[in-house]
């Protein structure tokens, strides 16, 4: 039987990298097919060649037996595929019902937009989705995660015959992942073909019916799922035996370094009122204090707020070393040995015109200063030795930074905050988007700065993650802290159950 | 542009400026031998005095430019911010002169400084207007500078007529300055300001390359979330490049005001603004921020004015109604050269589908109708220069189809 | 859109050789390319590098102040006066170079044709008669040998004498009393004893606007007051609007005085339009186009005539016999050099009136100054000399 898509020796290179090789790959019809690879193993090359964005260098695309060759996107959907991106493709200014048919506006008979039936139609998708955003709202004001559902609610909205998810769920809570799956379970059920691309194991083994390994560009195995274990799946896709190792031989907790009490933040335009409300919490040093919360459960302010970033509304105490403190500017906190890392480094984080050593230096330029001027053999000392401690891949400390994969972006970013020496590391969900690999690397990495004295505060949408990393977890839901717990207390459901709204157990005071 | 724009990029060759440099390089050389003249080999003193005068004037306000390009902000008002400053000079100079000297010829030193300080003082304040209402009132600075670039004018021209009056009872719409310090300075203006601009230029490129504030104003360019989220006063920083853009145009301001004798705010300098700003891009700026060099400014600064220059050798009358197509066609061609590599790499196609195929006349169109103006000043051509366009036009309406053809079959 | 990092360590990768190969090329063909690649000469042998250069046409070239219709009748008598002197025979060409109407343009200009070898004259109207920098290029130009001598718009002559031997236009002041002679006589002509007058013009410190400014004011009268003199910079939407704020501002305006060539038009079709024409007198000078069809349908009262077609003769005989060293010509021209206004060479003037009927009368004007003209007749003159304006 053909398959439905079949790749055949696809090469495609780019300036000073090849990103895919060789590689020949079947996806049956009707089946839930996963692609799993590190970062840079060419999953999203692949999948945009079948989307239409790329050309490939070598080799031939065939879909039915034929070869195709699409010259953009709109071949792509008039073959039927569908593909949701892990990087959102949103026009921020347009309405979420404009973002979803765009391209494909329905229009009146005579031939103006018909807004009412597209905000209709809109609406019952994301319904479907169980998104509760108004479909008229402007995109740039949603967080991640909605916005990442408007991109679902796009594809499914051209009832393609392939749709392919690149890591779909990175962005959503497990709530939404699980009435993802129950999407997907629809389209499956329709004789929809799904490529499903995620390196997150346990998904993957719920889901996929196949599973295809990429690794460096090239294609290591295909398996059925029923042949295999996540274990071996991850040993193809590193090369090498990933154990989640036990980092817990036992941190020493110091003294208390940061206290926050009775934090509140108002937003005057929402109906709750506020995006924080009466939060406290208390950091020690060589601890490591998980955040968790769904998405706009205010995570991402509360480390703003303390580090100065945020509305400088807010109410409350924030204490120092024991001495209020009231940042009005980040370099302000940063002075105070504060430091932040934030959620999507792309918009908040990297300097794409700067090289390595320039994004890394920039917070600690002072300290590269010989006689008033930026000396940049000691730059280059000091971001080397950053590269290294961080464990950073990269061609030089001058490469361009946007030729780094993510996780060792994310790790010159954290390298550029280390450098200023932090007493309180603010961590924003520091490994979204980064693969497995990488993602054990950050452990380590987090876990040594705990060592040496440093408090951190984690955020992050992945229970495994906070339950590996965190000493102790703190659960947000829409603004209120709404309990706390030791690890040793900790399960993923009590938090899950807190995260949720569930009666606040054991809340401090 | 990599490396090149990268202020912490190691000894990378700066291929753009090479490449300018070759270009300019070029021009001087063909030029000197197509023109009947020679003037290049021949009488070059001449020319290098007009060439260098020019260049300073623009290569000051085009550093100023960069260095707010670079940030990720744009002026569009430096233009009116020259003949602000040069009126400013003026007028201060009117009245610290005697009574009735309506030709400024009684200036003491202490006048002179008091208008030099003044009109620089001026570029300050209009910089920091410009600081205010755009980190204040959030007004996006191509809107600020939009408001400035007529009201600054507007507003000399008001002070103009109302010292005029009041001091020599009739309104005028320019001042005469024939101090003999400002004679004085004209007479060396070539030096004076070349000087001037390359020790602007010196100090711009420290600042860039080796200081903090250098650094964060790459940042600031690059991606100004991430600058602030990084500790960055991303206020400070912008206050400094719009004050250091009105600045330099102050400067040029007293240059030009000292070489015409005259301060005419209504003429002065209209459209100087985009000619700095295309000599920040053509010398490797991004308008995006965050890219840009000094030595590629200067070269830009200095290509540009060869070419109006040797355009002025070639056709032999003044090029100042050329100077625009010039400009233009100089500033796309420079940013779609650095874009050729890209394409013809990465597979993409300079005249794709419907669009390519109709810029594809339109761009004949209008090289023959250049042509055709152009060689109406040509005396053997004479009389033919429709068809001489239209040989030109079918000329370059060839070669594009060619390379079009081309890109059909490698795509197929 | 950004760039992937480069790991290529060689000394210029590959992609930079293309790059500047590219702008090479580019720049050769711009250069090569550009329009009039050589001059005058037949351009399949440009003369090499090192050859002297050939027995080449040397140029005399006129700078106009602006872009104004009056420069094209001088253009006429520039061509007139080419054949005229046969200029070609003794290797001579004239140009017309147009200037965009400020003081840099006029220096920029001077200073181009210093680097250019085969500029043998100059003859400019100078835009800002005070101008030093102008009179220093100018001084410059003729340290070098070139010829040069101002037309229609002169430098200061009390001041900056010494800029040139040699001027030729119009007696600007003569022109002006003209015209307020004519203005007087057509107020009179209404019955107004008094009123206020407004003068138009493009800069009020022209010499030659100067000039007529105050002439017009010296033979109006004590009796009518200048209420204003306007400069619009030779921007002709605001020569209007000049004249729409003069006649709103002054309720005791009279007569309307345009000084310039383009200010005729300009107060003709102001007035017209606003239904004022038979509320104000107006007075002009120079004939352009536009100005002539004005008062054919009566709109313009009185016109104050130069002869640019003559001046343009004039330039091309008194460079020629300078390059020339022809002192007869020279002498011819200007017997009386080294007096006071032994400078100065007028071309002449006529004031022009619709008919017979205007209270403008011949015998105001003294024939040996002035030639008193009716329409009809200067536009049988006109028809002569091929000419559409003056």
């Amino acid at each position: 039987m053909t398959p439905l898509i079949a790749f055949r020796g696809i090469t495609k290179r780019f300036p000073g990298v090849v990103a895919l090789e060789d590689v020949t790959l079947e996806v049956r019809r009707g089946e839930l097919h996963a692609v799993c690879g590190e970062n840079g193993a060419g999953k999203s090359t692949l999948m945009k060649i079948l989307s239409g964005v790329y050309q490939p260098d070598e080799g031939t695309l065939e879909i039915d037996g034929r070869p195709v060759r699409f010259t953009g996107t709109r071949d792509a959907e008039r073959a039927g595929v569908a593909i949701i991106h892990q990087e959102l493709a949103l026009v921020e200014q347009l309405s979420v019902a404009a973002n979803v048919f765009l391209g494909r506006e329905r229009r009146t008979p005579t031939g103006l937009l018909d807004d009412r039936t597209m905000l209709e139609e809109c609406g019952r998708l994301l319904a479907t989705l169980e998104c509760p955003v108004p479909p008229g709202t402007p995109t740039g004001s949603l967080r991640v995660g909605d916005q990442q559902l408007v991109e679902i609610a796009k594809a499914l909205s051209l009832d393609a015959s392939v749709v392919v998810m690149d890591e779909p769920t990175s962005a959503l809570t497990e709530a939404e992942s699980a009435r993802l799956e129950r999407t997907i379970s629809r389209l499956l059920a329709r004789g929809t073909t799904i490529i499903y691309i995620s390196h997150k194991m346990d998904e993957v083994f719920r889901l996929a019916d196949r599973i295809t390994v990429l690794r460096d560009g090239r294609h290591v195995r295909t398996v059925d799922r029923a042949a295999t274990t996540p274990r071996e799946i991850t040993g193809w896709m590193v090369g090498r035996d990933i154990s989640s190792g036990d980092l817990q031989t036992r941190r020493q907790r110091g003294g208390r370094l940061l206290e926050v009490r009775d934090l509140s933040l108002p937003w005057p335009e929402h109906p709750r009122g506020y995006r924080l409300s009466h939060v406290s919490l208390d950091l020690h040093a060589g601890e490591i204090l998980g955040v968790a919360g769904l998405m706009g459960a205010g995570r991402t302010e509360l480390l703003e707020t303390i580090f100065g970033a945020g509305e400088p509304t807010w109410t409350g105490e924030i204490r120092l070393d024991g001495a209020p403190v009231r940042f009005r500017h980040p370099r302000e906190a940063c002075d105070a040995r504060i430091a932040m890392v934030t959620e999507d480094r792309k918009r908040l984080g990297l300097f794409p015109d700067l090289d390595v050593a320039g994004n890394v230096s920039l917070c600690s330029l002072r300290d590269a200063l010989r006689g008033g001027l930026v000396s940049r053999r000691r730059e280059e000392t000091m971001v080397s030795a950053t590269v290294r401690e961080t464990g950073v891949k990269t061609p030089g400390v001058h490469a361009a930074i946007t030729g780094l994969s993510g996780g060792n972006q994310q790790k010159c970013i954290i390298g550029r905050w280390l450098l200023t020496r932090p007493r309180v590391l603010l961590l924003d969900d520091p490994t979204r988007g980064i693969d497995v690999g990488a993602k054990a690397e950050l452990y380590a990495l987090i876990d040594r700065l705990c060592r040496d004295g440093m408090g951190v505060i984690l955020t992050s949408s992945e229970l495994p993650e906070l339950l590996t990393l965190a000493d102790r977890i703190v659960v947000l839901a829409e603004g209120r802290l709404t309990a706390e717990f030791s690890r040793a207390e900790a399960t993923e459901e009590k938090i899950m159950h807190a995260a949720t709204g569930g009666s606040p157990a054991a809340a401090r005071a | 542009m990599n490396g090149t724009g990268n202020p912490t990029g190691g000894w990378r060759i700066p291929r753009h400026e090479l490449a300018l440099l070759a270009a300019i390089v070029l021009v001087y050389v063909v030029t000197g031998w197509l023109d009947p003249n020679h003037t290049y080999f021949g009488n070059w003193a001449e020319s290098r005095d007009i060439i260098l005068r020019n260049t300073a004037l623009l290569g000051i306000i085009a550093l100023g430019a960069a260095v707010v390009i670079i940030a990720g902000g744009i002026d569009l008002s430096a233009g009116s911010m020259v003949a602000f400053s040069a009126t400013t000079c003026a007028l201060l100079l009117a009245v610290f002169s005697e009574v009735d000297d309506r030709r400024l010829v009684t200036v003491g030193p202490l006048g002179i400084a008091a208008a030099i300080g003044g009109a620089l003082l001026s570029g300050l304040l209009v910089g920091t207007l410009h600081a205010w209402l755009i980190t204040a009132i959030r007004l996006p600075p191509f809107v600020a500078t939009l408001a400035t670039l007529v009201g600054l004018r507007s507003f000399a021209r008001a002070m103009c007529l109302f010292v005029t009056r009041e001091r020599w009872g009739s309104e005028s719409q320019q001042i005469n300055v024939n101090t003999p310090f400002f004679a004085w300075l004209k007479e060396h203006n070539v030096w004076i300001s070349t000087g001037a601009f390359l020790a602007i230029a010196f100090v711009t490129w420290l600042i860039l390359s080796r200081t903090v504030l250098g650094r964060h104003l790459y940042a600031l360019g690059g991606n100004e979330q991430a600058a602030r989220l990084s500790g960055v006063r991303t206020e400070n920083v912008k206050w400094f490049a719009y004050c250091f853009g009105s600045l330099t145009a102050s400067l040029a301001g007293i240059f030009l005001m000292a070489d015409s004798s005259v301060a005419q705010p209504g003429n002065l300098a209209r459209g100087y603004e985009l000619n700095a700003i295309a000599a920040a891009v053509v010398g490797g700026c991004s308008l995006q921020g965050g890219v840009g060099t000094v030595p590629g400014t200067v070269l830009g600064a200095l290509f540009l004015r060869l070419v109006i220059d040797a355009v002025s050798k070639l056709i032999k009358a003044s090029a100042d109604i050329y100077e625009g197509m010039i400009v233009g066609i100089i500033v796309a061609l420079a940013v779609t050269l650095t874009q050729v590599g890209q394409a013809a790499k990465g597979g993409r196609v300079l005249f794709p589908g419907a669009r390519g195929l109709a810029a594809i006349p339109t761009i004949a169109t209008f090289a023959g109708l250049l042509a055709m103006m152009g060689a109406a000043n040509v005396d053997a051509i004479k009389g033919r220069t429709g068809v001489f366009g239209m040989v030109v036009g079918a000329c370059v309406l060839a070669i594009l189809a060619a390379v079009r053809w081309m890109e059909c079959r490698r795509a197929s | 859109m950004r760039r992937q990092a480069m790991a290529d360590t060689r000394l210029l990768p590959r992609a930079a050789w293309a790059e500047m190969a590219c702008a090479v090329a580019v720049a050769m063909s711009m250069a090569a390319g550009l329009p009039g690649c050589s001059g005058q000469q037949k351009p399949a042998t440009p003369a090499g590098p090192g050859a002297a250069p050939t027995a080449a046409a040397k140029r005399l070239i006129f700078i106009t102040n602006g872009d104004d219709p009056f420069w094209d009748a001088l253009l006429s008598g520039l061509k007139e006066g080419e054949k005229r002197f046969g200029c070609a025979a003794a290797g001579l060409t004239v140009s017309r170079d147009v200037n965009n109407a400020s003081a840099e343009g006029q220096i920029e200009r001077l200073r181009q044709y210093a680097t250019q070898n085969d500029v043998a004259g100059i003859a400019i109207s100078v835009i800002q008669a005070d101008n030093q920098s102008i009179v220093e290029e100018m001084k410059r130009l003729q340290a070098k040998g070139v010829k040069v001598i101002t037309v229609d718009g002169d430098v200061n002559r009390n001041t900056f004498r010494d800029a040139r031997p040699f001027y030729i236009g119009t007696d600007n002041v003569v022109g002006g009393r003209m015209l307020g002679t004519a203005t007087r006589a057509l107020l009179e002509g209404r019955g107004l004893k008094e009123g206020g007058y407004v003068q138009f013009a493009g800069f009020t410190d022209n010499d030659n606007a100067r000039s007529r400014m105050n002439g017009v004011k010296e033979a109006i009268g004590p009796a009518y007051a200048e209420r204003d003199r306007m400069a619009d910079e030779m921007d002709l939407p605001r020569a209007r609007d000049n004249v729409r704020n003069a006649t709103q501002n002054h309720k005791d305006l009279a007569a309307l005085v345009g000084i310039w060539a383009y200010n005729a038009p300009a107060i003709a079709d102001v007035v017209i339009a606003s239904g004022t024409r038979d509320k104000y007198v107006v007075a002009t000078f120079d004939a352009a186009d536009l100005a002539i069809g004005h008062m054919e349908k009566g709109n313009i009262d009185c016109m104050v005539v130069q002869n640019p077609f003559e001046m343009g003769v004039q330039t091309v005989r008194l460079l020629k016999a300078m390059i020339e060293g022809d002192d007869a010509v020279v002498q011819e021209m200007y017997p009386r050099v080294g007096g006071p206004d032994g400078d100065i060479y007028t071309t002449g003037l006529r004031v022009v009136v619709p008919s017979d009927a205007s209270p403008v009368k011949k015998e105001l004007f003294d024939p040996k100054v002035v030639e008193f003209m009716t329409l009809p007749d200067f536009k049988a003159w006109l028809a002569k000399y091929n000419l559409t304006s003056s």
